[in-house]
């Protein structure tokens, strides 16, 4: 089969294995061989390296400061305070001492060195996790709304979310036997079948992200995604779900052929049919993307390709049988909630509001520590959502000002105001190969500019969906929010505006290129208008879809 | 030549040179003590010896033997035991030098007149190489020396509480067993040059029997030493053409990679060598100093000072000196406690004791209070085989913490925050013949050099790929990060790719809770390492101190866990040159 790159290597890796076991040897270069880069993706590692160094290494006689990003797979975000209290082990052993929640609800470590590695994924492996197919051209993290206050409902979407991760992984050996030292198990071609049946040897053509929604709430972004479940809930309960497919953020700049996508809606399942879909979909996609063409490889562009009701036959083929048409949605809100609220058990839930998902220990904001000292007590869980927030759940009433009193001890907020709590950023320098500019370290100190910009239009307690990424492949699905920057050079950013708060409108190009001061001055006059001629409770992103229109491209 | 030839003294003028040279010779004869006369005559015959048109010399008087032993570690006791040679065989004697390291208590049994050399380093530690025998020395099973005359002469420095402990337990056990001590012991510090010259004077008169010939001096055949060549009071301003701090900047570490020019300085060297350094002190410290006693703004005592002295180490004489300038009470009691006196010295400089008790001492005896500043020495990392007219260097930056202020050694910040990119560096070569290559290129090598002990196997490896050696290269490093410390990784991944460096093993201490150490490295490949062994393979090792004690603690127990004899193993490697170590 002739194909792109990518292809080749995923061809000749003997079902991921290629040779990253022997580049583990390796100690004299802190890096893996290039091809086996392509395949620690499908193992949950990406091979990065510190680009605020690469000035220095060369005259310094040092290679590239290579490490690792490690991203562990957690369906709908769920962890126990054991698990929790294992990976900040993790982080302080061997990652620099932070844990980035991801924006698919997801832990990721940075800066572990390769010595390291195996080391890592043990000790993720002893907390009963692991970071298979949390990358590469397989299905991802599943992703699941985070609100457990919605008692049994709830409970119901994130199992779905666990199945259909179990379901689709990988089920090559190569994982267990790199890692884990487990035993090594040969494989022929004959056995192909065998060892992939879902996926086959040249796996998927490129990544594949599903996520499950409990409307009326949206915090999974679920129409940004490859596969969406979306909960039919009549009566209190859970009667199938609309399966909504092409979804996608990803584009490349000066690339008409690339474009971010919403997802359609392909029809309406039963609960019990809706792993069954899932693969055939995943089948579908698999015949039919383009192999060729990496950046036109999601699946967003084989139903735009195909169209919508080709494509569902395809999936039917696979199926048995197509899925009737959707039963229809509303989504009211995107967002996480923050503070304490009550579920339906009586147990209390508590939202925190984590800047850009960065879990560390500054010298006035001890959040790493404090969010330790909390799993310490052992009780409840941990539930990352999908905004980059955290939900300490499941909290009996008397525990309440303890965790409270732990967290005002290292100065950690339990409530945030303005743009903060619907502000995401993707990691991008100095680690991210693919960043073009700044995101999550200049985050901070935009939105306090903006914070202040705000202020004076009388915006403080109006959220706004703010999503910033240092490229255009979106990780931090900026295509989807109110207010959308992403990276073009070093201090330049492309603005995006007007896409609705509830993730069912993409954003529009505003300003092609803007630095710092070019963001505040246009938001600050945008602000303007929007705070004297919007109507009562309408939204930014609604204001702007219509208020403004779209530069001439 | 003020003093004109006397005829008793003068050559007759029928000797075969024309007048004015006969001129010339009773000019210098006249002056010439009997001594530089009967060296003169045996200089002449041995002249005459050497050359091939040579009549046959006449039979040398029977000469009074001598053994010069030395007990080295850096060089400077045998560069002493080779310069007490040279006036030995001025005198007359047949003397001769012995590594220590190289005798046995048998021998040791059969020697009469003994003079020994003998450095002492650390915690009062022996020379490496002398291990083994000073501790059978010092053992029940040594043999009585009663037929032994000897004089020992330990080199040290008194900043350290077992100042010149190994010569001292060597003088006191050779009397212990019977031989007699002709000279007391004489204990010198890191100024020892002249101290010990004049105690080789001394010494040599003792040893001398009544009546002396000259001895015909065999010329030096090889390389006859080029008197343009630097040496230590003649260094060469060698200027740096590189000077670059090899760790990342996220390190906590700095050492900095300098190339020096040699260019039209004569200077040659050999892989092993080590290039001495005439360092200078801080100017902000010799400010302080100033300050401290009263002399701010005297320039010339500031020059002297900033080159001069060595102004941050203190001794105990040097305390007991300051608390009589100062009649500080506290002083005067800190004295009299030496443990507690030994502590302070060990967590304090000289600044610390002029401004613990503050006094205005004249500038001539703040001077003398002080030593001169020693060289320092570092091992060249570049063979000239490779680089040419160019010595490389690799030097940390030493730092250490008092109380809030942050301190630096004096020589190592000298050459990395002081020194940049087109200055100059005093310089000279210190050879160090004890730490070669193996003669023969097939010979496998492993190195074992943390830190900037691998300064001299990035030699050894330029070396040997000039050179074309055939031998197999085994490298372990070792630092705290491997990110942010490596050094030379690029120049190692290279020399991996071409398959110079066969193999290499890394120690990283802070990447992970345990600290990893190479001899921990070691340990993991014993297999191998003793594969490398049993084909000949030279171990090298170079760097820190404790470092060459855990790698002998560690082959020793890979010996024995191999069922075999270690210690009479690691001696008979010892003996063949096959374990050297450079460490400091």
């Amino acid at each position: 089969m002739a194909g792109s790159r990518n292809e080749t290597i995923k061809d000749r890796s003997n079902y991921l294995r290629g040779t990253i076991a022997e580049g583990l040897e390796n100690a004299i270069t802190g890096a893996l061989d290039d091809d086996d880069t392509q395949l620690t993706k499908f193992h949950g590692i990406y091979q990065q390296d510190d680009r605020d160094l690469r000035p220095e290494r060369g005259r310094k006689k040092l290679e590239k400061a290579f490490s690792f990003m490690a991203r562990v797979r957690i369906p709908g975000g769920v962890l126990t305070p054991a698990q929790w209290r294992a990976l900040d082990a993790i982080a302080g052993t061997f990652a620099g001492g932070q844990l980035r929640l991801t924006t698919r609800q997801a832990v990721q470590f940075h800066h572990v060195i390769k010595n390291n590695l195996k080391a890592s994924i043990a000790a993720i492996n002893a907390a009963l996790l692991d970071t298979l197919a949390a990358c590469g051209d397989v299905n991802r993290n599943v992703m699941c709304d985070a609100n457990p206050h919605r008692g049994a409902l709830h409970a119901e979407a994130q199992a779905l979310a666990a199945e259909l991760s179990a379901h689709l992984l990988p089920h090559t050996r190569a994982y267990h036997e790199i890692w884990l030292d487990g035993d090594k198990i040969i494989t022929t071609e004959a056995e192909a079948d065998e060892n992939e049946p879902i996926y086959g040897k040249f796996y998927l053509p490129r990544k594949f992200k599903i996520a499950v929604a409990l409307p009326p709430e949206n915090d999974v972004d679920v129409l940004t995604n490859d596969l969406g479940f979306v909960a039919i809930i009549e009566a209190g309960a859970i009667i199938g779900y609309d399966v909504t497919v092409g979804g996608g953020m990803g584009t490349t700049h000066g690339d008409a052929s690339t474009f971010p996508r919403l997802a359609d809606t392909l029809g309406f399942c039963l609960k019990h049919q809706a792993v069954a879909v899932a693969e055939a979909v995943v089948k579908a996609q698999r015949d039919h993307g383009n192999r060729q063409e990496r950046k036109n490889a999601r699946l967003k562009y084989t139903v735009e390709r195909m169209g919508l009701a080709a494509f569902h036959d395809a999936v039917a083929g696979h199926l048995g049988y197509h899925l009737p048409p959707g039963r229809g949605f509303i989504f009211t809100s995107m967002g996480d909630g923050f503070g304490w609220v009550a579920g339906d058990d009586g147990l209390w839930h508590l939202g925190l509001s984590i800047l850009a998902g960065r879990v560390n220990d500054t010298e006035t904001r001890r959040l790493r520590t404090a969010l330790r000292e909390v799993a310490s007590l052992d009780i409840g869980d941990f539930r990352l959502t999908g905004n980059q927030n955290l939900v300490i759940a499941r909290i009996p009433s008397e525990y309440r000002q303890r965790i409270e009193a732990i967290l005002a001890g290292h100065g950690v907020p339990i409530t945030e105001s303005g743009l903060r709590r619907d502000a995401m950023a993707c990691v991008a320098l100095p680690t991210c190969g693919l960043a073009l500019a700044e995101s999550e370290r200049f985050l901070p100190r935009l939105l306090e500019r903006l914070g202040a910009v705000q202020a004076r239009h009388g915006l403080t307690e109006q959220r706004i969906t703010l999503r910033m990424t240092g490229c255009p492949n979106g990780c931090a699905r900026p295509f989807n929010a109110e207010i959308g920057l992403v990276g073009r050079s070093p201090g330049h950013y492309a603005l995006y505006l007007g896409a609705s708060p509830l993730g069912t409108r993409l954003n529009t190009p505003h300003a092609p290129d803007l630095d710092e001061d070019g963001i505040i001055d246009t938001l600050d006059r945008l602000f303007g208008q929007y705070a004297a001629t919007r109507a009562d409770g309408e939204h930014f992103g609604d204001w702007a879809s219509h208020a403004l229109t779209p530069p001439s491209q | 030549m003020t003093r004109a030839a006397s005829a008793l003294a003068g050559l007759p003028e029928t000797a075969p040179f024309p007048a004015e040279q006969i001129a010339l010779l009773n000019s210098v004869l006249a002056g010439a003590s009997h001594v530089q006369r009967a060296w003169l005559s045996g200089f002449l015959a041995g002249l005459d010896a050497g050359s091939p048109q040579s009549l046959p010399a006449s039979p040398p008087a029977a000469r009074p033997k001598l053994a010069i032993l030395f007990a080295s570690e850096s060089g400077n006791a045998e560069a002493l035991a080779a310069s007490a040679k040279k006036a030995a065989s001025r005198q007359g004697f047949a003397a001769t030098v012995h590594d220590l390291a190289d005798i046995s208590l048998d021998q040791l049994a059969t020697m009469r007149d003994v003079m020994v050399f003998a450095s002492t380093w650390g915690e009062g530690d022996p020379p490496q190489r002398v291990e083994t025998v000073f501790a059978a020395l010092m053992s029940p099973r040594a043999p009585r020396l009663d037929q032994m005359r000897f004089a020992v002469l330990g080199l040290g420095d008194r900043a350290y509480p077992k100042f010149c402990a190994v010569a001292e337990a060597i003088d006191g056990r050779l009397a212990a067993l019977g031989a007699t001590r002709l000279v007391p012991m004489l204990a010198c510090d890191v100024d020892y040059q002249q101290a010990a010259t004049g105690w080789i004077g001394t010494t040599l008169t003792s040893f001398a029997p009544e009546r002396m010939d000259a001895e015909i001096i065999p010329l030096e055949t090889r390389r006859p030493p080029s008197p343009a060549l630097p040496q230590a009071n003649r260094p060469f301003a060698a200027t740096i053409t590189e000077h670059i701090n090899l760790h990342s900047s996220r390190s906590s570490a700095e050492t900095v990679h300098l190339e020096l020019s040699l260019a039209e300085s004569g200077i040659t060297y050999e892989p092993g060598d080590a290039l001495a350094v005439q360092a200078k002190n801080h100017p902000a410290m010799v400010e302080a100093l100033l300050h401290a006693t009263g002399h701010a703004g005297n320039a010339a005592l500031a020059e002297t000072l900033l080159t001069g002295r060595d102004i941050t180490t203190l001794t105990p004489p040097m305390l007991a000196t300051y608390a009589d300038l100062s009649n500080d009470a506290a002083l005067r009691a800190l004295v009299e406690n030496k443990q507690a006196a030994a502590d302070w010295i060990a967590s304090h400089l000289v600044i610390d004791l002029l401004r613990a008790a503050p006094a205005k001492p004249s500038a001539e005896a703040l001077l003398a209070m002080l030593r001169p500043l020693p060289p320092r020495y570092y091992s060249i990392a570049s063979s000239q085989k490779a680089v040419g007219d160019q010595a490389d260097l690799l030097v940390a930056l030493f730092s250490f913490q008092h109380e809030t202020e942050t301190r630096h050694g004096v020589a190592s910040h000298y050459l990395t925050r002081q020194l940049r990119r087109g200055d100059t560096v005093p310089v000279w070569v210190k050879p160090n013949p004890h730490f070669r290559l193996p003669a023969d290129p097939t010979r496998p090598v492993i190195m074992i050099g943390p830190g900037t002990g691998v300064a001299p196997f990035r030699a050894f490896l330029q070396d040997r790929r000039e050179t074309g050696a055939t031998g197999r290269n085994w490298l372990f490093f070792g630092h705290r990060n491997y990110t942010h410390d490596f050094l030379y990784q690029l120049e190692w991944q290279d020399a991996h790719k071409d398959g110079l460096l066969t193999r290499i093993d890394l120690a990283f201490s802070r990447d992970q809770p345990e600290k990893i150490y190479v001899q921990h490295r070691l340990w993991q490949q014993r297999a191998a390492l003793l594969d490398w062994l049993a084909d000949g393979a030279h171990l090298y090792v170079c760097g820190d101190r404790r470092m060459g004690q855990a790698i002998d603690a560690t082959l020793a127990r890979i010996l024995t866990g191999a069922g075999r004899d270690a210690e009479q193993e690691m001696a008979a490697l010892r003996q063949q040159g096959r374990y050297l170590k450079d460490v400091y």
